[in-house]
């Protein structure tokens, strides 16, 4: 009877995705939300590849996931994914039932799954990866995820005792996860431009995680990325086995060394973020037994997809639409940074509200007041333009940052916004949006672009 | 004006250290003692200080504050029937209460200080906006309150609360009284930069810590968030609790 159930519930399922398909539509959870309704154990029983990587984690999880799909893919090895769809389990139960047979057979033999960290206790008793790589933990939506100590104790009672953990040694957090499974850590060596002190709002380890005596950082990146020791007991970050070497900004390359080698890597983008990403890519090959070089080549045909960052160049006018996921107040402070650090002078558009929370409820904009609005407290910012429903909330969290009141202006539609943001020849453009806001961000483009043809000499 | 705050390196969640960075940047003069976990907390010995405030923090750090305030728990409590003033954020309001009952059931000890105790369940986040009064009669005070909420946990017990709900629950579901409120011991579930987003409420506290500041900082700003917010929070379609 369940074996019938199951079944059933398989091809009602891969019968919904046909029907999706036809009608146009996406819904990358509906199937699996049907299937799991018609057979409750339905991730249970379907046929699994026989390697699965889960990629999880606060920020760079998508990134990541694509880019190692991305490789794949230029490797010449077919792999089932959920790149195109959910990272819960309704997502991934849709992506194993369009990688299954029609009797519930695996059609692929490797999977690589973006895996929402929160909805790991859900997944993984019936999907168990061979490799769980975990970006980073960080503050991330407080009304869902807390706090990084709670997501990191569902990860710890979750990850199957048999995955092996790709773990960022530059942070603790991720570092004290599941402390019997087997690990490899990577990281960034020191670098110039590191610092000693905090200069985040966000600092999650302060603590040591023993003791909880005053811990002291011999290098620090952003927040609690970096390396530190405990002055009290001794506690230390763990070695690298996988360590960034050297950063060449001029060749724009990193250079990724491990006991068994080395190789020099191009850059997919320069922000530091994406070089831990390929540090963590690099190192789940390496453990997989692919060369550097292999792992170089492959890494030649990733890329960071157009919707999180997007460049334009019209008429020697810079524009930029950057994903600041909504209510991530360390996504956004890592935006801002990457922003403040290019050259030139910069308007920027905020316009990273939760529409999805302001339709039904309001967004708690408690994660402002841990987000680094500071760091567009700059003498290269000409014009800060807040729009949408948080326009209030953006303008007053600025004035907090130290920005001056004459740099900003309320536009409550995120399209007047575009129209009125001031910019010139040669000006960056910097609009910062969320998940909720990728289609009005198109229009917002197109506006831009519109406006700095136009511009004249 | 001394104000001192517990272990900022562990109840920093949220954004309710602002709190405190707000009322810096409002009052003239103010004087920032940062207590850390295996430091003697001021008030252990002084008398000296304008407010004492302790903020939301993760429920492994509950416990490491709990070690560190259980020394004082005696004097906690006569500077609070001798109306020092303090100001307690999320779930750092539970540190006073009997105890912390876990999913497991097990139950850690707090202070006692309060009559309360807290129901822990990790794997039922309770999220909502807040719309309240504070009132204080002898003050002619009746001050509209919004903000925040975002917790594993409810109270329950005995108590007199620090708000009155208007819209959203109180200290649990089953009451409409929000915090917890003894003389000038103020504490609340509500997080984040609960000042910031209350200037009227802020001017109250700021008048109570003895200050004769009439403004606070970025005031029309601040008036202008918190008028929009209240009207926007009473709307009847607006939904509360998620």
């Amino acid at each position: 009877m369940g074996k019938l159930r199951f079944l059933f519930a398989l091809n009602m399922a891969k019968l919904t995705w046909v029907i999706l398909k036809i009608t146009r539509h996406n819904g990358t959870n509906y199937p699996g939300q049907v299937a799991i309704n018609l057979c409750p154990d339905f991730l249970e029983r379907i046929g699994k590849p026989e390697h699965i990587i889960s990629v999880t984690g606060t920020n760079g999880k998508t990134t990541v996931n694509n880019m190692i799909c991305d490789m794949f893919e230029a490797s010449g090895k077919k792999i089932l994914s959920n790149r195109a769809g959910s990272n819960t389990r309704t997502g991934i139960t849709t992506a194993l039932i369009l990688g299954s047979t029609f009797t519930g057979k695996a059609k692929f033999d490797t999977a690589v799954f973006e895996t929402d960290e929160r909805s790991t206790l859900r997944i993984f008793p019936y999907v168990k990866p061979e490799y769980v790589l975990i970006t980073n933990l960080f503050r991330d939506s407080i009304m869902r995820n807390g706090h990084p100590e709670f997501i990191g104790s569902i990860l710890t009672d979750n990850i199957p005792k048999t995955s092996k953990l790709i773990l960022n040694g530059d942070d603790l957090i991720s570092c004290g996860i599941s402390p019997e499974n087997a690990r490899v850590y990577y990281g960034i060596n020191k670098l110039d431009t590191d610092i000693k002190e905090c200069i985040n709002l966000i600092n999650d380890i302060r603590i040591c995680p023993r003791c909880a005596g005053k811990l002291e950082y011999d290098y620090l990146r952003y927040h609690h990325i970096g390396r530190c020791h405990c002055v009290d007991c001794g506690f230390k970050s763990p070695d690298y086995d996988y360590a960034a070497t050297e950063i060449n900004r001029d060749n724009n390359t990193v250079t990724i060394t491990d006991k068994n080698g080395t190789g020099v890597y191009e850059f997919v983008n320069d922000s530091i973020f994406n070089i831990y990403n390929m540090v963590a890519i690099a190192a789940l090959f390496r453990e997989m037994g692919y060369s550097h070089e292999d792992i170089v080549e492959y890494m030649k045909h990733s890329k960071v997809v157009e919707s999180r960052y997007k460049l334009v160049t019209v008429n020697s006018v810079s524009i930029i639409t950057q994903l600041a996921k909504e209510k991530n107040a360390l996504a956004i402070s890592r935006a801002f940074d990457y922003v403040r650090g290019l050259p030139g002078r910069k308007s920027i558009l905020l316009m990273m509200n939760c529409l999805y929370d302001e339709a039904h409820w309001s967004e708690n904009t408690c994660w402002m007041y841990d987000c680094d609005f500071e760091f567009l407290n700059d003498e290269n910012v000409n014009e800060i333009v807040v729009s949408g429903p948080r326009a209030r909330d953006y303008r007053l969290r600025l004035l907090y940052a130290g920005v001056p009141d004459s740099k900003i202006k309320i536009e409550m539609s995120e399209l007047d916004g575009a129209r009125n943001i001031d910019f010139k020849k040669n000006d960056l453009v910097c609009v910062f949006h969320g998940v909720d806001s990728f289609d009005i961000t198109q229009d917002v483009r197109k506006i831009l672009i519109e406006r700095a043809k136009k511009l004249e000499d | 004006m001394k104000i001192e705050i517990l272990f900022p390196e562990v109840c920093n969640l949220y954004g309710d250290l602002q709190n405190i960075e707000y009322l810096k940047r409002s009052l003239k003069g103010a004087d920032i003692i940062e207590t850390s976990l295996k430091e003697e907390p001021y008030f252990a010995t002084h008398d000296d200080f304008a407010l004492c405030y302790m903020g939301t923090m993760t429920e492994k750090s509950q416990e490491l504050v709990l070690e560190a305030l259980k020394p004082y728990k005696g004097r906690l409590e006569a500077l609070i029937n001798d109306g020092k003033l303090f100001l307690i954020t999320g779930n750092a309001l539970e540190i006073f209460g009997e105890y912390i009952e876990c999913d497991n059931g097990s139950k850690i000890p707090c202070l006692g200080i309060f009559k309360t105790h807290a129901v822990r369940r990790m794997l039922s986040r309770y999220n909502s906006l807040y719309v309240g009064k504070f009132i204080d009669e002898e003050r002619q005070a009746d001050i509209d309150i919004v903000g925040f909420k975002s917790q594993f946990t409810h109270s329950y017990g005995e108590f007199d609360g620090l708000f009155h709900t208007v819209r959203g629950d109180g200290l649990s579901p089953l009451t409409k009284e929000e915090g917890i409120r003894k003389n000038n011991f103020f504490g609340t579930y509500i997080i984040g930069p609960l000042l910031i987003l209350n200037p009227l409420f802020t001017k109250y506290l700021m008048n109570l810590m003895g200050s004769s500041e009439k403004t606070v900082a970025y005031e029309e700003a601040a008036m202008d968030v918190f008028t929009h917010r209240l009207e926007e929070f009473m709307q009847p379609t607006r939904g509360l609790t998620y």
